[in-house]
């Protein structure tokens, strides 16, 4: 099977931000489709958000520092425990595709908290909202439930960082 | 379900924490119990106590019924019994501080008042027990922090029951060799489980996950950690393992004592290294007042160690072990609860009136709650009265010691002004304000917090 190629070196270089074209390409994936990814840096944080659905990466440098990432299925990954309200309790692989994405890796408490629920209120129902965080955000999922959102999150394989999905519910 | 939610009563535990601190710095301003009186009159019993379980004591188990929550992500298990713990080591603390005045004939109270008092102690911190247990039990394996609070929690078992014994003993309810030996001998290890064990281990394990949080620093797990919790874990041990001697009056008792400090000094010595490397290792550059005024707190560990080295050395523990209990317990522990104090209570309040509508519309931040500036100098202000007051008892000044606990009333006093101004939302430009209830200052919400 061919590898799908996505370049998002232009996107970038406008300054744009390429996360919602990388997230539409991993969606028209095939089972067992590799992706092949262009970019201007080392995308670390897509790294995280690609492993918590389950791809393994390879980062090749290009020239002038350029990279070029080649993201694997993995296949039986672990899928992370989900928390919903009762009539979502659908699993997260049926979500679409995380159309904004929060690094919070890098701020103390309550920071990370606010900037989610305020991002969250400005989403519309069902999309999804991937944030990457230093610790598990404990006082964040009281308020998730009480407003209806689902989400999904674990601890990286180094323990490190926290990933989290979140889907926007009904407002309550 | 994973999260955690604001405990509903840690703030009212602060609140009677704090009057019990303010009671007691005024009666030794007033000239109240040791140095004026003898180290193990009554007097300096009931202030000890006051000291202890009313101030160190309920501040910590508010406190753990919040972080306990957060050490482990799981709500706690038991959620009425706060309440209950409260009333009964409030009125159990009564009991036995009149149980005291009852002996020095301060005022004319049954002897049993002494037992009565510890019953209701026992009781209330067996049912902080259960309820902060429960929890941990359902939160295996635990990390490193959570596992200090758990050998914290055992050394006030340890604790408790030793004090019941001793009060069984004092009423006369309890008779015999062994039991008159434990009272006469096993002073020490109540002292010890108490400052030592349950406060010491237990601020130590809250302290690495707080400062680690609030300065982003590296959570992981350090093989020197393992060492302070082992090392204090085993000190811990050798003087519950002492028990027997003290009740038979043996030879080993001392032996055993030396051997624990020597082990509780290498898990301190251990655990400061573990302090330094946190706030090398933080991210975040400028830290906040809380955890600058935890230096202090620090300090006075290091120097309560230093000063139990010395005054070993020169065979003066006996003599000046008053000093050495006051900057250990007002300078470490009690520093340590006021800085941390600062943050927690402003956090709670923050999350408690702006979590529901964040995100809906414009709310202050944390920092909005608390004024640093102002409040800065007077943790310096506490920590140099502590310091100072230390040195009078070293040098047996006690009319300049009783001076520099004013100082010490009006600095905590001061801090606690900060607390209320903090938890009102005083400090909060009107405009962010607007619109939102003042909570109450020590009560819970009628509704419950999700």
């Amino acid at each position: 099977m061919n590898d799908l190629e996505l370049d998002v070196r232009p996107i970038l270089r406008h300054g744009g931000e390429p996360f919602g074209a990388i997230m539409g390409a991993v969606a028209r994936l095939a089972k067992g489709q590799r992706l092949k990814l262009y970019a201007t840096f080392k995308p670390e944080p897509l790294f995280h958000v690609m492993a918590s659905q389950g791809f393994k990466n390879e980062a090749i440098p290009l020239e002038d520092g350029e990279w070029m990432v080649i993201f694997a299925p993995i296949d039986g990954e672990r899928v992370a425990a989900v928390e919903s309200v009762e009539s979502q309790a659908a699993s997260p692989e049926t979500w679409p595709d995380p159309a904004h994405y929060l690094d919070c890796a890098e701020l103390d408490p309550p920071e990370p908290m606010v900037r989610i629920l305020a991002q969250l209120e400005i989403m519309a129902d069902g999309e999804v909202l991937f944030a990457l965080l230093g610790r598990e955000p404990i006082f964040l999922f009281p308020e998730l439930r009480a407003r209806g959102h689902a989400w999904a999150g674990d601890f990286d394989e180094t323990g490190e960082a926290y990933r989290l999905m979140i889907r926007a519910g009904g407002r309550s | 379900m994973p999260g955690a939610s604001l405990s509903r009563w840690t703030l009212t535990y602060f609140a009677c924490a704090l009057v019990c601190l303010l009671v007691a710095e005024s009666l030794m301003v007033m000239g109240f119990g040791y140095p004026g009186a003898a180290i193990d009159a009554p007097e300096t019993l009931i202030l000890v106590h006051l000291v202890a379980i009313g101030w160190l004591s309920l501040l910590m188990c508010g406190a753990l019924f919040q972080f306990v929550p957060v050490l482990v992500a799981r709500p706690l298990l038991g959620e009425a019994l706060p309440p209950v713990a409260l009333a009964a080591i409030l009125l159990g603390l009564l009991a036995l501080l009149a149980g005291f005045a009852g002996l020095s004939d301060l005022i004319a109270v049954p002897p049993e008042m002494l037992p009565l008092g510890g019953l209701l102690l026992v009781a209330g911190f067996g049912a902080v027990m259960l309820s902060l247990g429960r929890t941990l039990w359902a939160a295996r394996p635990l990390a490193l922090p959570a596992r200090f609070v758990v050998v914290g929690l055992a050394a006030l078992l340890g604790t408790v029951l030793l004090g019941e014994t001793f009060a069984l003993v004092l009423s006369g309810r309890l008779g015999g060799d062994m039991a008159l030996s434990l009272l006469l001998n096993g002073v020490p290890l109540h002292a010890l489980l108490g400052l030592g064990g349950w406060m010491t281990f237990t601020a130590m394990g809250v302290s690495y996950r707080l400062l680690a949080m609030f300065m982003l620093a590296p959570e992981t797990e350090r093989y020197s950690t393992r060492l302070v919790l082992a090392a204090g874990t085993l000190a811990l041990v050798l003087v519950a393992a002492a028990t027997p001697f003290a009740m038979s009056a043996g030879a080993g008792l001392a032996g055993l004592l030396l051997a624990a400090a020597a082990t509780g000094l290498l898990a301190m010595g251990v655990y400061a290294s573990d302090v330094v490397a946190l706030y090398r290792q933080r991210k975040r550059r400028n830290i906040e007042l809380n955890a600058v005024a935890a230096i202090g707190a620090f300090a006075a560990l290091l120097a309560s160690a230093m000063l139990l080295v010395a005054l070993l050395a020169t065979g003066q523990l006996q003599t000046r072990i008053g000093a050495l209990t006051y900057v250990f317990a007002f300078g470490w522990l009690g520093g340590l609860g006021l800085a941390k104090l600062y943050k927690i209570i402003a956090f709670l309040t923050w999350l408690e009136c702006f979590a529901p509508v964040l995100g809906k519309r414009q709310t202050p931040r944390v920092q909005d709650l608390v004024d640093e500036p102002r409040a800065a100098p007077w943790f310096g202000a506490y920590y140099a009265a502590v310091g100072f007051a230390t040195l009078c008892l070293l040098v047996d000044l006690p009319t300049a010691f009783r001076l520099f606990v004013g100082m010490q009333l009006f600095a905590t006093l001061a801090i606690a002004r900060h607390f209320y101004r903090s938890r009102e939302l005083l400090n909060v430009p009107p405009e962010l304000r607007r619109g939102f209830a003042r909570p109450h200052p020590f009560l819970p919400p009628a509704r419950k917090v999700p």
